[in-house]
């Protein structure tokens, strides 16, 4: 008998493997549909989409391992009961006020499919994009000038879009008519809701294969393994304490003000909580950020646990963290009506005071800050036929360096790719004349922060409205640990000719004409350690690479080459090592500093 | 003198030969793969095979080489010292790619790959053509001269040119190998117009600069082979297999050396295709299961899968290659417990040395074989008894490192790794057809590899195939693969048109290009007018959509129906690979391609002896073994004893030299002409 009931636990122990393995591959099939079949360069080419699969009580399972909000199905039970629910009902949203920040800002559209075996409710299966415009104050929805939620698109609150297989026609055709390019629209939504249907069907048949008690035991395992292995690495990593750190956005794009994301980080007697309640108030601009709970606490779990291919990110982190507090009117607890579109700027911001803190509360053993992400939205007209050219272009930025690695270089986000420049030559009015790396602009440190990118882009349209948002400049990515920041970006028309001019790099509403040069220079991520304790030949092969200035290497790094540009003069970069020796601080921002003492000011 | 074919595919630890004669003779032999100069493992193959054979080297009439020198170069950073030129302005394309964290990773730990041409080694020229072909800035040609002069002075063996748009003209690209010819005659050259000539400058630029990279490496490693044959008296026309399943000559691999990429496992597919259509089969999946990894490919009506969306390493291969899908499970998987105590199996993996537990060569980590050898599906011997496996310490190495942690026992624990192993297989069978829209219940299953016919059983259980595969040779499949192919060269071209105005005569010509291109090819082989056969497909997508499907361009002319056909069939294919169509969306045509098949005589598997169909087989011995639901005493075959006819009723194990096949209680199988095990659910 004892040996029956100890081969159920191996077979268990199999059959949750086997589970997790069909879901990994079930959730991949629906990324691999959307992808295929998708029209709009925002899914497409740049791969703005995600799938997960969440359990009956809506928890996040298995998901790409993107830090927004897990609680996508909360707001649609709220409105329709699961008593309510049958096979076969597909719900949607885009609404970030009634779904409780479940979505961040409008373009996102997310779908959600109840997933039923015998007729009980077992999980659901979701799957959302960004679509490319959903109507709203400008061609393509998201403006930098937006100051209200009601500039930037159609909000559908959660509304059941298809009742037991049957599509309401009704509710499409109210959005559709919502956009400038309805039939991309279309393209985009069947592409996405076939998805959420695949995943829906591929559960059932593991519910018919396994039974729904193996289902749910599966589910309930994955979030047990992901607690577990957040909470020990807490427990191993910090000790009790409050750790305190403030990051600050440059502006919010309508108003020249900074923005700042304030994060305590405090653990005591085996409580952990977040608390966040010292950020500023909400802003005039779109860069406010409806912050979910779960996401300070993936991102902190995603971080923690890093090292372990095993964990994967889901609501098991969510159970570490005891309390996540925000204050009702401030720059991640926006009111409604406040404007939404660009709050990756405050997202991001909120990962690197975390990492502040983190920082604080490991003895440096945390990332450097990223910049934040670019994205320019070209809106250029034919003044002959007044056909509308719309480009919205996602830009790379550099990432901070870690503990272990250099920061990425040019790199946009999880899972979205740039645009092929013979890709953006064929669908826009514009010419790409250059794409290079952005020099010196990765924070130098033992290992060095990433590196951002130049786009030289040509205007073809007879006239164009520029939208841009780029950050860091004002307040590039700190460094950590004795690495310094990263270097800032910079918009500039026409340069090097006699109409040379620099834009604002969060602003809207710039005229451009034909002809017009836009050079985009972003941002780098903040260095990790002593610049001085680089191995010389890996600062000499980036000076050869084109990644660092022969200048930075001396002034920076201490690291001397020889006139041939290629020899190491190691006696003088060993004696101008040591004459740069000498204390560093915690954090790096132009200066180094300690805590979260860095002030505004010092900046300015 | 009789006529003879020679096949050998070079793997990583061994090299597979096969001999075959117009008059039945058949020979197969292995020799031991050396890393560090392939062209003696090559040779000791050769020399091993004709000493066997007694065939003279001189009635070799003609000899097919599957090889892993161009994949390894790659995988394992020993390309050739590369440099590039590319449009002023555009150094980074390489660098930076598509500036993706992937889908799967995890954004605070990756780490991007370095990739195969640093900055350093690539020089701008000041030229700029535009989508349309049209120049916007002519080639600066002096500047071209000193770019040039600076790669010479990198000391570089091989340069890739990459200008942008060049797909849509190539003559700035020509134009540039003409000057690095005259200053550098000595290096090899590779122009993104010819290796893929396609949009998308990151994908063009990354298979151009592997290509440029492997070019000397093949190059010289064909030198080795043809001193090598010369001096064997080895003069027959000798082909290299190249990734779209198809053959080329020595001198064509020598220019397009990246199309080699993937030589070994489309030999695999190509093998199991000519297997399967001995056997009636023409839709088959095939798995080949070796010690770290597994390879799974779709044939479909005898062709095997072809993507252009493949991938070698961490780097995209858009060229067109068999399709193959490769997992991290084998026979030399390791079987471990988490932290968390979940068991996982793969990727990481004994390899050969140490082994698994069994080989008693110092590993300790319980892998596949062990829970095989365990389970009794595996003898305690292999190889004839040339090997012997210690099942104590298989079982030493199940006990201590899963069943103790997990708390369960020792069996329970072996078939624990066996699902766990083979589930992650049905998951890579999966994506080759459930995802693409197909029932696995029309397929049939070909399983080989050293390790293909233990797992095939239960793969094709739980995968739901009707029937199993196992060939009569499942470990030299790959070169048997070799003898079935033939000369195949794809050529393509953007051509992109836009609905409601397709341009015919647009069409007709571009069709007329790639034709010429394609006949040239056939020439260049002096194939037999008779042997020719070319065919014409082209890529569609509804608008603004940006992966393509490629579909059969219909009939002999380029006119209205035709194109009407083209479009339907283009809806009816996207139905059945995404679900849905939209037969009221505009459609556009994007890429032309035209495909030259060289077809080559065939040599023919010799039968094997029969006996009446249903002959129930002769067993050989017995063992016990668990094949599902706890030990019994079960009949063992030996495979050389199945003659044609001969039935084998499970629960049953049939060992032969390098594998063993495993047929389960309710599966029978039966042995045809060409001795390949058919398999198949007696209880259904």
């Amino acid at each position: 008998m004892a040996k029956a009931a100890s081969t159920q636990v191996g077979i268990d122990t199999v059959t949750l493997e086997l589970i997790t393995g069909a879901l990994q591959a079930a959730r991949a099939e629906m990324e691999a549909l959307i992808d295929r079949t998708s029209m709009s360069p925002f899914i497409r080419e740049k791969k703005d989409y995600f799938t997960a699969f969440l359990d009956r009580d809506g928890r996040l399972v298995v998901s790409t391992s993107l830090t927004l909000a897990g609680n996508l199905v909360d707001a649609i039970l709220e409105q329709y009961p699961a008593d309510d629910m049958r096979d076969g009902d597909l719900y949607w949203y885009n609404d970030p006020y009634s779904s409780h920040g479940g979505v961040s800002h409008f373009p996102d559209m997310v779908f959600v499919m109840p997933v039923f075996h015998d007729g009980a409710l077992i999980a659901f299966a979701e799957a959302w994009g960004h679509l490319w415009d959903i109507g709203g104050m400008v061609p393509g929805s998201i403006s930098p000038q937006a100051t209200s939620a009601f500039q930037e698109g159609i909000m559908i609150p959660p509304v059941r879009v298809m009742r037991a297989g049957e599509l309401n026609e009704e509710v499409f055709r109210i959005f559709t008519r919502n956009s400038r390019f309805p039939d991309m629209m279309k393209g985009d939504l069947k592409a996405i809701m076939a998805a959420c249907s695949l995943g829906k069907r591929r559960l059932e048949e593991v519910a018919d294969r396994y039974g729904v008690a193996a289902v749910q035991g599966a589910f309930d395992h994955m979030l047990n393994q992901s607690e577990h292995a957040l909470r020990s690495e807490i427990d191993r990593r910090v000790a009790d304490g409050d750790y305190s750190f403030r990051d600050y956005i440059d502006s919010d794009a309508v108003t020249d003000t900074s923005y700042s994301v304030h994060l305590t980080l405090r653990k005591r007697a085996g409580r952990v909580a977040l608390d966040l309640s010292q950020s500023d108030d909400q802003a005039t601009g779109p860069i406010n950020f409806l912050m979910d709970d779960s996401v300070p606490k993936y991102m902190a779990g995603l971080y923690l646990t890093m090292h372990d291919p095993n964990i994967r990110m889901n609501a098991g982190f969510e159970r570490v963290i005891d309390e996540v507090v925000t204050r009702p009117g401030s720059l991640v607890a926006p009111d409604f009506p406040a404007p939404l579109g660009l709050r990756s700027h405050t997202m991001i911001r909120v990962n690197s005071a975390l990492f502040g803190a983190l920082a604080l509360a490991t003895g440096g053993d945390a990332s450097a800050a990223s910049s934040v992400y670019v994205l320019y939205y070209l809106r250029g007209r034919d003044l002959t036929t007044g056909r509308l050219d719309l480009c919205i272009e996602g830009l790379a930025v550099g990432f901070g360096a870690r503990s272990f690695a250099d920061g990425i270089d040019a790199v946009y986000y999880v899972a979205q790719k740039n645009y092929p420049i013979e890709f953006a030559e064929m669908e826009f009015g514009i010419r790409i004349e250059g794409f290079r790396i952005h020099r010196d602009s990765g924070g130098p440190g033992r290992y060095r922060g990433g590196c951002g990118i130049v786009r030289d882009v040509r205007v073809l349209a007879d006239e164009a409205d520029l939208g841009i948002r780029l950050d860091n400049c004002k307040f590039p990515a700190f460094g950590v640990n004795g690495g310094l920041s990263g270097r800032s970006g910079r918009v500039v028309v026409n340069p090097g000719t006699d109409r040379e001019r620099d834009l604002k790099t969060m602003t809207d509403g710039q005229k451009l004409v034909k002809g017009d040069l836009l050079r985009i220079v972003t941002s780098g991520g903040g260095g990790w350690g002593s610049p001085l304790d680089r191995p010389a030949e890996q600062v000499r092969d980036d000076v050869l690479d084109g990644f660092v200035s022969e200048e930075s290497a001396f002034e920076d790094y201490g690291v001397v080459i020889g006139d041939d540009g290629v020899t190491l003069d190691m006696a003088a970069t060993m004696e101008r090592r040591s004459a740069m020796a000498g204390p560093r601080g915690m954090f790096h921002r132009g200066d180094f500093f300690d805590g979260s003492d860095f002030q505004i000011e010092a900046a300015e | 003198m009789s006529e003879h074919a020679l096949a050998l595919d070079v793997g990583g630890t061994f090299t597979d030969v096969i001999l075959v004669g117009k008059d039945g003779g058949l020979w197969t032999a292995k020799a031991s793969s050396v890393p560090s100069d392939p062209s003696r493992g090559f040779f000791d193959g050769v020399d091993k095979i004709l000493g066997q054979s007694a065939v003279p080297g001189s009635s070799v009439t003609r000899l097919l080489h599957g090889s892993t020198v161009a994949t390894n170069a790659i995988l394992e950073g020993r390309s050739a010292r590369t440099g590039m030129l590319v449009t002023e302005g555009f150094k980074y394309i390489l660098e930076i790619g598509r500036a993706e964290v992937p889908r799967a990773a995890n954004l605070f730990a990756w780490v991007k790959p370095d990739r195969p041409v640093q900055p350093r080694m690539i020089a701008e020229v000041p030229e700029r053509m535009l989508l349309d072909g049209s120049v916007e800035r002519p080639l600066d040609e002096e500047a071209c001269r000193a770019a040039v002069r600076r790669l010479k002075a990198l000391g570089v063996e091989s340069v890739a040119v990459v200008f942008l748009h060049s797909y849509a003209n190539p003559e700035h690209e020509r134009r540039a190998a003409g000057i690095l010819r005259e200053a550098m005659p000595e290096v090899d050259i590779s122009l993104s117009s010819d290796v893929l000539p396609v949009f998308r400058e990151y994908e063009r630029s990354m298979a151009t600069a592997l290509n440029a990279g492997v070019q000397p490496v093949v190059g010289r490693y064909i030198g080795r082979l043809r001193r090598g044959m010369a001096e064997r008296d080895l003069t027959a026309p000798f082909y290299v297999m190249k990734s779209n399943g198809g053959v080329f000559s020595p001198e064509q691999a020598e220019k397009q050396s990246i199309e080699m990429a993937l030589s070994g496992p489309a030999a695999g597919a190509q093998g199991a295709a000519y297997v399967g259509a001995l056997a009636g089969a023409k839709d088959i999946i095939t798995i080949d299961i070796g010690g770290t990894s597994a390879d799974v490919c779709l044939i479909r009506d005898g062709v095997p899968a072809i993507t252009k969306d493949g991938e070698i390493g961490p780097f995209p291969l858009s060229i067109p290659i068999v399709d193959i899908h490769t997992i991290g499970a084998g026979g030399g998987s390791i079987a471990s417990v988490t932290a968390q105590g979940a068991l996982v199996v793969g990727p990481r993996s004994a390899g050969a040395d140490p082994g698994p537990a069994c080989y008693g060569k110092g590993g300790d980590e319980p892998t596949v074989t062990d829970a095989n050898l365990l389970l009794g599906r595996v003898p305690p011997h292999l190889l004839d008894g040339e090997m012997a496996l210690d099942p104590a310490l298989a079982e030493k190495a199940i006990r201590t490192r899963v069943a103790e942690p997990l708390g369960i026992d020792t069996v329970a624990a072996a078939e624990g790794i066996l699902a766990i192993v083979n589930n992650n297989m049905v998951g890579a069978l999966k994506v080759v057809s459930v995802e693409k829209g197909l029932d696995p219940r029309d397929f049939t299953l070909c399983a080989f590899g050293g390790a293909g016919p233990m797992h095939g059983g239960d793969l094709a259980r739980q995968f739901g195939t009707r029937r199993l595969l196992i060939p009569r040779h499942p470990g030299i499949l790959c070169a048997l693969g070799l003898l079935a192919t033939d000369l195949q060269y794809d050529f393509a071209r953007t051509r992109l048109q836009r609905p409601p105005n397709y341009d015919l005569e647009d069409m007709a010509a571009a069709y007329r290009v790639l034709r010429a291109d394609a006949v040239a090819a056939l020439d260049a082989e002096a194939v037999r007018l008779a042997n020719r056969r070319l065919s014409r497909s082209a890529d569609l997508r509804y608008a603004r959509q940006g992966v393509e499907i490629t579909v059969d361009f219909p009939g002999d002319s380029v006119d209205a129906a035709a194109v009407a056909r083209l479009v339907d069939e283009f809806h009816a294919l996207h139905e059945r690979l995404y679900t849905f169509a939209d037969r009221t969306a505009p459609v556009e045509i994007v890429n032309l391609r035209v495909t030259a098949t060289g077809v080559m005589d065939k040599i023919e598997l010799p039968e094997i002896g029969a006996v009446a169909e249903g002959t129930p087989a002769p067993a050989a011995g017995e063992r016990r073994a668990h094949l599902g639901g706890g030990f019994a005493t079960v009949p063992v075959y030996r495979r050389e004893e199945l003659l044609a006819g001969h039935v084998v009723v499970g629960p049953a194990i049939v060992d032969q030299l390098d594998t063993t096949t495993v047929i389960l209680a309710g599966q029978s199988a039966v042995t045809d002409r060409y001795g390949s095990l058919s398999i198949t659910d007696t209880e259904a």
